[in-house]
């Protein structure tokens, strides 16, 4: 993915809601997820990317896995009037959501649109995977 | 639910491509203008610095430059002088008009630096390099720190507005970038374990959370949402995922 550019330029806005109430899922679960994209022209979109990808989060070398992807690049295929859609994939049993101090795994929702112009507009919306408790706390503040 | 909560300071928020092109006084640099002074060179030139004072970035913006008019660009970097076959082939593999940039040039000797920009002319293909010092071929932009530097670029990271001076303050930064001796990169990881021994700690510190909610440890879940802005992408399906 190339930098953000055209920071001033009106965002769209991607809406996701989880079938799970505080975005929290067990290992095998079907994720199942609706999303509404708001605030552009939705004739503008040549392509809609849905995925379901966990990374590592810190200060080294960052990893990553998609879990499902899926592209729709034929408009009739879109949501209607590119105002919502849904999805739905079965989660594995691993890697599990961490939050370490060192490196963290994050499990999230990405939808991606494309527009004219090879401009793209990401939204990531984090859920967790399983219940490893987070990593302790220091013991004092620094 | 556990803690969720996102470090701005990850290498995901900070890595080349992702931090705003900024000179050593934090304001933005003019990437086109760059772009043109490059071709001006003869579209040979080296971006010149010390470690850590932001190249890599300046080197992502320019290709991804290149690409968004419509130019091919490849990127290598080099670990040591055994990847100068790999960047030979990628200069053999380019076409007249592309661009090739190697960051780290300096890790390759003189001789086979010699012998990648005969490759390059041949070929036709501009090449653009980084390097700790002088390379004999022109100098684009020499880049250099400054805690003004430091701070445009802390306060350019997600949601800043709800961390920034609660949990990471001008003293932090300036301690840090004294620390590192204006290593920018080694900086911004002092300032991740930094915001990790205090992210935790302060209730409703980082990020909004969508559930309206705290954990039952009285921690925000943190950034549950991130967008990246608009991007420019040259071919969508080399982007996947």
């Amino acid at each position: 993915m190339t930098m953000a550019a055209d920071r001033g330029a009106t965002m769209p806005r991607v809406d996701v809601q989880f079938d799970r109430p505080h975005r929290q899922h067990e290992p095998r679960d079907q994720l199942s997820v609706r999303y509404r994209i708001e605030g552009c022209d939705g004739e503008r979109i040549r392509a809609i990317e849905h995925s379901v990808l966990w990374y590592t989060e810190g200060k080294g070398e960052e990893d990553i896995g998609v879990h499902f992807f899926q592209r729709i690049t034929d408009r009739a295929m879109m949501p209607p009037a590119l105002a919502a859609g849904a999805f739905s994939t079965p989660l594995p049993q691993s890697p599990l959501s961490y939050e370490g101090r060192i490196v963290k795994v994050r499990w999230c929702v990405r939808v991606r649109l494309f527009f004219d112009g090879s401009r793209d507009f990401v939204s990531e919306h984090v859920f967790v995977l399983g219940r490893i408790p987070p990593a302790g706390l220091p013991a004092s503040r620094t | 639910m556990s803690a969720m909560v996102s470090n701005p300071f990850s290498t995901r928020f900070t890595r080349p491509g992702r931090i705003d092109p900024l000179d050593d006084a934090g304001r933005r640099v003019d990437i086109d203008g760059l772009l043109e002074r490059f071709r001006g060179l003869g579209s040979t030139a080296a971006i010149v610095g010390p470690h850590g004072s932001g190249k890599s970035t300046l080197l992502t913006h320019l290709a991804e430059a290149i690409e968004r008019r419509g130019g091919r660009s490849s990127r290598v970097r080099l670990h040591s002088w055994r990847d100068a076959l790999a960047a030979w082939k990628v200069i053999r593999q380019s076409a007249a008009g592309d661009a090739v940039c190697i960051d780290s040039w300096e890790c390759i000797g003189p001789a086979t630096r010699i012998l990648l920009r005969l490759a390059a002319r041949l070929s036709g293909c501009g090449l653009l390099v980084t390097s700790h010092q002088g390379t004999g071929m022109p100098e684009l932009m020499r880049c250099g720190t400054s805690t003004s530097l430091l701070s445009a670029i802390v306060r350019s990271l997600p949601d800043h507005a709800c961390w920034y001076e609660t949990l990471i303050c001008e003293a932090d930064i300036e301690a840090a970038f004294a620390n590192h001796r204006g290593n920018l990169r080694e900086s911004l990881y002092e300032l991740y374990d930094r915001f990790e021994s205090r992210g935790r700690r302060i209730p409703g510190c980082v990020g909004a959370d969508p559930d309206g909610g705290d954990g039952s440890d009285g921690v925000r879940h943190g950034i549950h949402e991130f967008t990246s802005g608009f991007s420019y992408v040259g071919a969508p399906e080399r982007n996947l995922g």
